[in-house]
């Protein structure tokens, strides 16, 4: 039998960042034409991986072979020219320049210098064609929606005649339909003979699109087969190292008094939404990215404005004005973007810790830095939080420790209901079982917690109930026990049953 | 082990050169001019020099604060460009209607900052933007009010500023009494943490309850006020009204809090560090006088030194 044509092989590759190891000894091979999905949790190594194939990245130990040719090394100019393209989650395109001026962006067609445009637009709708995709050649990228903006970085690739294309998470940003026109694209670029590695933790999408899975846990490749020799359950067991029933934490089963209520509440994101959440219990929301969960997060804790509705907190109606009321009623928002919304990743931790309730710490307005000290030490007690001291700036702590620390400082104002949204995004397991853990023990306290997820299984094991969101309304409500992915996905996707 | 060891060290260095590279900086010119210009520690000099440091480091402490909420402040000399007029016109060389000038001429500069506030808030204007078109409609209002001719004279009690007790005078016991006083106020108060807050990630801030707005505006007025102080000593200290009056100074004092480590994109900077840099400064100033360089040579040192504590800071940042 002949050998498969294997075109990237990466062998026993090792990379550490200050001592701590990102990748252990991981091989990665690819045959040509295929999709192979690469999964595994946040923190698993997988954007590590890409980043060494992209050249971005140094491989501490282990070797590249590429077409046939070995590299110890690759460089981001080196990785391009030898027809490896790789589109990130965050689109590296030019807002401002159109669809076929940002394709060939620095690559012009052009005689002595000046650009031939008829030429330029002539081979970006070529290749836009090739890609079975309609887009406007002289929109600014800015008028494009992201599905067609991923389109545009695809066709650049392509115009770079790539023979292996990288998509980290291409769905993260897609809305139904838009999805399939992105697995429409994906095999036609297979039909033209394009490898395709493709990054993602949605399961039922890898195992739509996916000719070979490997799974990638805590730097490590834990296993690498055909998807046709996989199953559903062993996937997750594979990624998560333990059954599906032992990684969530068992709801407590009781609630108490209604704490929240949201009662037909519209802004520019957002028509008529409403919503009760009890003490005690865990709502989760679901929908896809833009369908306006976050939106809802911010206008329940007065970031954003409502024209309309009205918010009762513990039976008083809340005038929120901005998040500083909902903070004194009661509220906490741990935000999506950790980093640009929930922490100031250039002060020390304390001062994250203590910045709401500085009231508090201050004696006639001066701090109190032993009160102060003391606080920062108990919430490091109680959420184990590995830091060095309260000093330490929280830019220098782990995605899961930097969670902690927003956390902590939404405990110490002692709120009747916090909304997490994207609880354990970017952080390792070790600590995601420990923010489930927390999330139970303070729903056993009375806390009402208003979670918004995009993974499924995070949703399903932690949530009492479960509401759908699709275009900024509530689409549909699930008890715990009828819940399930797909019955998740199909409201969070079709759109025929409820308008 | 040994890796994480050998970064931890590293990281204390850098940590070191941004957190005390400005004292260093500040000891060593000192210790150089023991040996290159011993006339700058004669009791004449460091009079002259730590007054003018004075006058210097007060607009600067305004213009750390404005930094702090990753802002800037261009309108300072108009601030004391009115003030000096005020003062002059007001009082008519009258001791007795000295408060009532000086009073006037903080309400005038408080009007100025919160409108410097206000539009970089609310109308959402760059603060350099802003700041430019406020420190001209300044310049301009106050010279259509003179029509060019600065009237009134300055009172004869305003002189008191300088005079001084061996090298200690009521321009430095203000300017070490302010910066211990913003110094406790940044480090030790609720509002001083906040502001660090602000500046360091607005988004995060008014997530966490702040009203980030009202925090930028109160920097912005405390730094008119801050640089009406200063322009009431250097009134006292020139004699007379000039349109000219702050010319350099405004820049310095930006140049003096980024030597000190302020940083332009907000949230980091000290009081302490700033009150290091506006002595770097002057003393390079001075020691360029003193070693009779021309004023075009002094301005290039300048340049150069401010360039240098710049890059130090950004290599030191950088990973």
């Amino acid at each position: 039998m002949n050998a498969p044509d294997i075109i990237l092989d990466m062998k026993r590759i090792s990379k550490a960042y200050a001592g701590v190891p990102a990748l252990r000894e991981v091989s990665f091979t690819c045959a040509r034409g295929q999709v192979h999905a690469l999964v595994g949790e946040n923190g698993a190594g997988k954007s590590t991986l890409i980043k060494i194939l992209g050249g971005a990245v140094q491989a501490d130990s282990g070797e590249i072979v590429f077409k046939g040719r070995q590299y110890a090394h690759l460089t981001p100019r080196l990785s391009l020219d030898m027809g490896i393209s790789i589109i990130y989650q965050e689109l590296a395109l030019s807002p401002y320049l159109t669809v076929a001026e940002n394709i060939f962006l620095g690559r012009e067609p052009n005689r002595g210098g000046v650009i031939q445009t008829r030429q330029l637009r002539a081979q970006a709708a070529e290749l836009l064609q090739r890609l079975h995709v309609h887009i406007d050649l002289d929109a600014p990228i800015s008028e494009l929606t992201v599905a067609k903006q991923q389109m545009v970085e695809i066709a650049k690739a392509l115009s770079r005649n790539a023979d292996l294309i990288v998509m980290d998470e291409p769905s993260a940003i897609l809305v139904g339909e838009e999805l399939a026109q992105l697995f429409l694209t994906i095999k036609s670029l297979q039909a033209h003979g394009v490898t395709i590695v493709y990054i993602s933790h949605r399961l039922d999408e890898v195992f739509q699109i996916a000719d070979t899975i490997t799974v990638l846990k805590d730097g490590a490749v834990v296993g690498s087969q055909p998807r046709a020799d996989l199953s559903h359950r062993e996937l997750v067991h594979m990624m998560v190292g333990r059954p599906l029933e032992e990684v969530y934490p068992a709801p407590i089963g009781q609630r108490g008094e209604p704490v929240l209520v949201v009662d037909n509440i519209s802004n520019a994101r957002l028509k008529n939404i409403s919503l009760t959440l009890h003490a005690g219990e865990t709502l989760g929301i679901a929908g896809m990215v833009g369908s306006g969960r976050t939106e809802l997060a911010r206008a329940i804790f007065g970031a954003d404005p409502i024209t309309q509705g009205r918010i009762v907190i513990k039976g008083q109606p809340a005038v929120h004005a901005s998040p500083a009321h909902a903070i004194k009623s009661g509220l906490a928002l741990v935000p999506e973007d950790r980093k640009a919304q929930g922490l100031f990743t250039a002060l020390p931790i304390r001062h994250n810790i203590t910045l709401p309730i500085l009231q508090r710490l201050t004696r006639s307005g001066v701090l109190q830095p032993k009160q102060e000290a003391q606080v920062v030490a108990d919430a490091q007690k109680a959420l184990s939080i590995s830091m060095t001291s309260g000093d330490q700036e929280a830019q220098f702590l782990s995605g899961g420790n930097q969670q902690k620390v927003v956390l902590a400082k939404w405990l110490e104002t002692h709120p009747s209901v916090i909304i997490m949204d994207e609880p354990t995004r970017g952080i390792d397991i070790g600590a995601k079982f420990e923010i489930y853990q927390l999330m139970r023990r303070l729903n056993e306290q009375g806390v009402a917690i208003l979670m918004i997820s995009s993974e499924l299984p995070e949703i399903l094991g932690m949530s009492d109930r479960i509401l759908v969101m699709r275009d900024g309304q509530i689409v549909g409500e699930l008890p715990r026990a009828a819940a399930t992915e797909q019955a998740i996905i199909e409201r969070a996707t079709s759109g025929a049953e409820v308008e | 082990m040994v890796a994480t060891s050998t970064s931890t060290t590293t990281f204390t260095f850098r940590q070191f050169v941004i957190r005390y590279g400005v004292y260093i900086s500040l000891a060593l010119l000192l210790i150089v001019a023991l040996v290159l210009t011993p006339n700058l520690y004669s009791q004449q000099t460091l009079t002259v020099l730590l007054k003018q440091s004075a006058q210097l480091g007060i607009i600067a402490i305004g213009q750390t604060l404005v930094l702090l909420v990753a802002g800037l402040d261009l309108s300072v000399g108009g601030v004391i460009f009115l003030t000096s007029v005020v003062i002059a016109r007001v009082s008519n060389g009258a001791d007795a209607q000295l408060p009532l000038a000086i009073g006037l001429s903080l309400a005038l500069s408080a009007v100025i900052g919160f409108a410097n506030g206000l539009l970089i808030t609310k109308r959402k204007i760059p603060p350099f933007v802003a700041t430019l078109a406020i420190f001209i409609l300044v310049q301009g209002a106050v010279q259509a009010y003179t029509r060019g001719v600065p009237g009134g004279f300055v009172p004869e009690g305003l002189s008191i500023v300088n005079q001084s007790v061996s090298f200690i005078s009521i321009p430095v016991v203000l300017w070490l009494g302010l910066s211990a006083l913003f110094a406790f106020v940044l480090r030790r108060t609720a509002y001083g943490r906040r502001l660090y807050a602000v500046g360091s990630n607005p988004l995060t801030a008014r997530l966490s309850g702040l009203n980030v707005d009202r925090f930028k505006i109160s920097a912005y007025v405390l730094c008119s006020l801050l640089a009406c102080a200063a322009g009431v000593l250097l009134t006292g200290y020139v004699g007379y009204v000039d349109r000219f009056i702050a010319s350099g100074l405004d820049l310095d004092a930006i140049a003096a809090a980024v030597v000190g480590g302020t940083l332009f994109t907000g949230g980091r900077g000290s009081v302490l560090g700033t009150l290091a840099g506006v002595l770097l400064i002057q003393v390079l100033s001075t020691m360029a006088l003193l070693l009779g360089l021309s004023i075009q040579t002094q301005f290039i040192i300048k340049g150069v030194v401010i360039l240098a504590a710049v890059a130090l800071y950004s290599f030191a940042r950088s990973d």
